[in-house]
């Protein structure tokens, strides 16, 4: 062990659970404060300094919400089956952990990239809802989500629920380019792609700042949000043990 | 501002969803602090007589 490489050795101590608690414990609060500040100058520049725009108003301002939103949809479905394929694959006990503390968090950024997608819709399309390719596939995926969520609750073992709830994780995977190819494939109603991470955008540069700040301050946030979640979760797979009773004790 | 009320709903939704993500964790984490101290304190009250440990102290 003495002549392992650090970060692998690192690797190692991370999945014994009093030494994932304590980590967890340590920079779940970064995350999250580091996101809310991130968010929060994001959102300044979105309400109150980017102009409005010139066809759809002041309505645009909800694109910096439901764009971010929609981008952690996906990546933290993506992240979901990675960990998943991991946990399936190698057995390793932090990864389901990980994988099952993604779902909630992923399920509520889709079910806001819905809500936030339908009050614009309205002013602008005039209707809530609309069965197009792009929201129906996004629906498909909170139910997905909501799927992961049930069966790893259904079951009480916790380590047969977090693999049998992977598995439906991975076959989701198939819904990711579905969703992002939607609007090319089928004739949408939903605009097509306007932001590109490679090559150039379509919006215009002036609007593009709160974006990114919101972009980075999502991942941030998740960080935070994954940390805690999985805390969570390995202090309830830990219950009764030495180390969570002592931990307790401590923070009386 | 223009179709303000749509603006606030949406930031609304956002933020409660934020509010939500980091309560959720927190009560989930404090309710397993919880019972792991009923559980010290249980067996504190009813000591068992074999204190020969079952599994690897981690």
């Amino acid at each position: 062990m003495s002549d392992m490489n650090p970060v692998i050795r690192w690797f190692h101590q991370l999945g014994s659970p009093p030494y994932f608690d304590r980590f967890a414990a340590r920079w779940a609060p970064w995350g999250y404060l580091l996101g809310a500040v991130v968010m929060a100058v994001g959102m300044y520049g979105a309400l109150f300094q980017v102009p409005a725009d010139y066809q759809q108003g002041d309505s645009f301002r909800i694109l910096y919400i439901h764009v971010p939103a929609a981008w952690m949809s996906l990546l933290v479905f993506g992240l979901m089956a990675l960990y998943s394929a991991i946990a399936l694959i190698w057995r390793i006990k932090l990864c389901e952990i990980l994988a099952m503390a993604c779902a909630p968090i992923g399920a509520a950024f889709t079910f806001v990239t819905l809500a936030t997608g339908s009050i614009w819709g309205k002013p602008m399309w005039g209707t809530w809802w609309d069965w197009d390719p792009r929201l129906t596939s996004q629906l498909v995926l909170l139910f997905l989500y909501l799927g992961v969520i049930g069966l790893y609750h259904a079951i009480d073992d916790r380590r047969t629920a977090a693999r049998a709830a992977g598995l439906l994780a991975l076959v989701g995977v198939v819904m990711l380019p579905i969703i992002r190819y939607s609007v090319v494939w089928w004739n949408s109603l939903h605009q097509g792609q306007t932001i590109r991470v490679f090559g150039e955008s379509s919006m215009d540069a002036s609007m593009m700042p709160p974006l990114v700040w919101m972009l980075v301050g999502t991942k941030l946030w998740f960080a935070g949000s994954l940390l805690a979640r999985a805390r969570a979760d390995n202090l309830q797979r830990e219950a009764g043990k030495d180390w969570v009773r002592r931990m307790a004790e401590a923070g009386k | 501002m223009s179709y303000r009320e749509y603006v606030i709903a949406a930031y609304a939704v956002f933020a409660l969803m934020l509010a939500w993500d980091y309560l959720a964790p927190r009560f989930a984490i404090a309710r397993q602090l919880r019972a792991a101290r009923r559980l010290a304190a249980r067996k504190a009250a009813h000591p068992t007589p074999n204190k020969r440990p079952t599994e690897l102290g981690r």
